[in-house]
């Protein structure tokens, strides 16, 4: 692995607009805690705005969205951007939930990083992340 | 006398179960431990499935002896107290229980169309889902529901919306449930309107309202206000069908959405009770007694795949209630201590893998529903439900489900037949003084209002959510078509349901025309009654009929109330995070 990090790796947790689904979401919370990285959850019915804000604020290196409602084509190039125009375009973005593969192309086009769909298994997120920080850390070193 | 008779019954049950024990010591040391030696376990330890409690090789009199078991205090007779062997008196022999689907999407006049497709299938009562923007108080044209008009079931802004879909052969339609939670004052004045209208006589016909704003506090999420206003709302409906349409249903706890949030059985029954204890204190308090107040409580109850576990939680939730209410409440009428449950099959069983396989898993759990009870009424989802909203195909096959449990089967022939069954009634005891522990632990803490803020229940299901997830991903449990028996091939498609942007946008144009011609001043007037009633503590349903009937729109009328209650929004700790 080479180079590690001094500290953990904080994350941003977060669902957009109306969709109240939240068991995907704590599962994953729970698993990345466990995983030793810091998990911020940003609450329900956040707009773009809102989750581009916290994570700045929060100063995260990653921020994960869950949707399981069908306002991803909308909502996740529109904080991608908003993020991108905050100077935070360097934060990982993935997305999680009800994604149809016919979807992925548009939003890898618009800047998210990776996504994982329903049933994505909790270990196989932890490693990706652990391995994207662990090349952070070897970049900066 | 009567002392003395249950101590000889008892002495003597106990010299019963004492040999049994002995003789079942003796078969484990020269029959089946011999046989185990040479043939290993399938798996190091067997555990229920939601419970994760052991389950043993075999049960057997001396089980039932363990966990205090007594025929006549634990069973009795159906239609008799403890009721848990049902509240029918004569089970399912007279009448099969009502058959239901869930139904709603898109606009008011699609939603006509499907209701009577599902009418004509044989179904006898509907269930009305709304859109997000609905459920959580907007109205279609707010910049915050772009894309989630009609998605997730009707929208509903005006009564104009309700006025279209209830264009239905209300001669065949004869019960209907609406599930809008914490606009619930509003939802019931526009369903009251619009049955007005059409001519619909109050007494001939019942409408359900599911009332069930503080489950969607604890793990649902689909919440306006402070949990205190949550439930003052939900009081004021609850109160104001009692006094004005006795013979309707002001209040459904959906216990059916705490087992997808991973409640298990114990959990389920402490928490579901607990929040009816939340209501029925706040409508005592205006000057109803528990007699007239409990009949109106009705209970929806998944089962998940655990037969056993499903069937013992049924008939545990039923004796549950009756004891809670005789013993904390005093309640003396038979009616307030016999549970109103409407069943049903979990979707979280069914995978989006191989859906057909989901018929298979449907037809089961509606039999353990069934064995369990049934309750008044079974719903049954349907097989593609885990990846599209239902087809006309998979709506056929699920009403003809219900029917091949009821008709061909013979599980309702006779009354809870599974009584008796060493295991059936270990596990039924056990999920029941569980269950008193853990509400105990509740009222403890203050009741369900306080563990909600407290995030008490939030947490505890959180907990169950990572670990039950983590059982499937280290196949703790099987799962077939997910960890177990998978296609190598099989490409997971996902459809979401898509409705073509045009019908949002005429809804949006719907909602705004409407605004345009309305009386806005007698709106006006209205919203300003709504948010003095609010300040004042007035039962919210009568402004909201006043309001709605000029045509305020549903949006608008939760807008009010926000001015007055203010909002519970990101603070809210939904799965504990």
């Amino acid at each position: 692995m080479g180079q590690t990090h001094r500290r953990p790796l904080r994350i941003l947790l977060a669902k957009l607009g109306m969709d109240t689904h939240t068991v995907g979401v704590t599962v994953i919370a729970h698993a990345l805690r466990e995983a030793g990285m810091e998990v911020i959850f940003t609450g329900l019915k956040q707009t773009p705005a809102m989750v581009a804000a916290a994570a700045i604020q929060e100063d995260v290196d990653v921020v994960g969205i869950s949707t399981l409602s069908a306002g991803h084509t909308r909502s996740l190039p529109e904080l991608a951007r908003l993020l991108r125009e905050a100077g935070a375009g360097d934060k990982l973005l993935l997305a999680g939930g009800v994604i149809p593969e016919e979807d992925m192309p548009l939003l890898r086009e618009a800047g998210v990083d990776r996504i994982f769909t329903m049933g994505a298994d909790t270990r196989e997120i932890v490693a990706y992340l652990n391995d994207w920080w662990a090349e952070q850390a070897a970049q900066s070193a | 006398m009567k002392d003395h008779a249950a101590d000889t019954r008892a002495a003597s049950i106990d010299e019963f179960a004492s040999a049994i024990a002995e003789e079942a010591a003796r078969w484990e040391r020269s029959t089946r431990g011999p046989f185990v030696a040479e043939h290993p376990e399938r798996r190091e330890e067997f555990l229920t499935q939601a419970l994760k409690w052991p389950v043993n090789p075999l049960y057997t009199p001396a089980d039932l002896d363990a966990v205090g078991f007594d025929y006549l205090e634990d069973l009795g007779f159906p239609g008799e107290y403890p009721y848990t062997r049902g509240t029918s008196a004569n089970g399912h022999r007279s009448d099969f229980w009502t058959m239901t689907q869930v139904t709603g999407f898109g606009k008011g006049e699609a939603w006509a169309k499907r209701a009577r497709y599902m009418l004509d299938q044989g179904l006898s009562g509907l269930i009305l889902e709304y859109d997000l923007a609905t459920t959580n108080g907007y109205d279609s044209d707010d910049p915050l529901v772009a894309g989630e008009v009609g998605r997730a079931g009707m929208a509903l802004d005006s009564l104009e919306d309700l006025e279209q879909a209830f264009d239905l052969p209300f001669d065949k339609l004869k019960y209907l449930m609406s599930v809008c939670n914490a606009p619930q004052p509003v939802n019931l004045a526009m369903l009251i309107a619009a049955l007005e209208q059409k001519g619909v006589d109050p007494k001939e016909f019942v409408l359900h309202i599911v009332n069930g704003i503080l489950i969607e506090y604890t793990c649902v999420g689909r919440y306006i206000y402070p949990p205190e206003h949550g439930l003052r709302l939900a009081t004021d409906c609850i109160e104001y069908i009692i006094r004005h349409h006795p013979n309707w249903a002001p209040i459904s706890i959906i216990a059916a959405q705490l087992q997808p949030a991973k409640a298990n059985p114990v959990q389920e029954i402490a928490f579901s009770l607990a929040i009816a204890c939340a209501y029925i204190d706040a409508t005592l308090e205006r000057g109803l007694d528990i007699d007239t107040v409990a009949p109106y409580f009705h209970f929806v109850v998944n089962v998940d795949m655990d037969f056993f576990e499903g069937i013992c939680k049924l008939r545990a939730f039923r004796k549950c209630w009756a004891r809670l209410m005789r013993e904390r409440y005093g309640a003396t009428k038979p009616e307030a201590m016999k549970m109103r449950m409407m069943t049903s099959p979990t979707t979280v069983a069914l995978t989006l893998q191989q859906p057909l396989n989901n018929i298979g898993r449907l037809a089961i759990m509606a039999t353990a529903c069934a064995l369990g009870g049934a309750g008044e009424s079974m719903t049954t989802p349907l097989h593609d439900e885990a990846h599209s909203l239902p087809a006309e195909e998979a709506i056929r096959v699920g009403a003809a489900l219900q029917h091949i449990v009821a008709h061909e089967t013979g599980v309702a022939e006779t009354i809870d037949p599974l009584a008796g069954s060493y295991y059936v009634e270990t596990l039924t005891k056990q999920i029941e003084t569980a269950a008193f522990a853990e509400m105990d632990r509740i009222f403890e803490m203050g009741g369900a209002l306080k563990a909600i803020e407290t995030g008490y229940f939030q947490r505890a299901l959180g907990r169950e959510q990572y670990e039950r997830n983590r059982d499937i991903e280290e196949g703790r449990r099987k799962w077939v078509g997910v960890n177990h028996l998978k296609l190598a091939e099989e490409r997971r498609e996902i459809n979401i349901f898509r409705l073509d942007d045009s019908m949002e946008d005429e809804q949006v144009a719907k909602v705004q025309a409407l605004r345009a011609r309305r009386d806005q001043a007698a709106v006006d007037t209205a919203l300003e009654q709504v948010r003095r009633a609010a300040a004042h503590g007035d039962n919210m349903v009568p402004v909201c009929l006043e309001a709605v009937k000029v045509y305020a729109t549903h949006g608008e009328i939760c807008h009010a109330m926000r001015d007055v209650f203010g909002e519970y929004g990101a603070d809210s700790q939904l799965g504990g995070l």
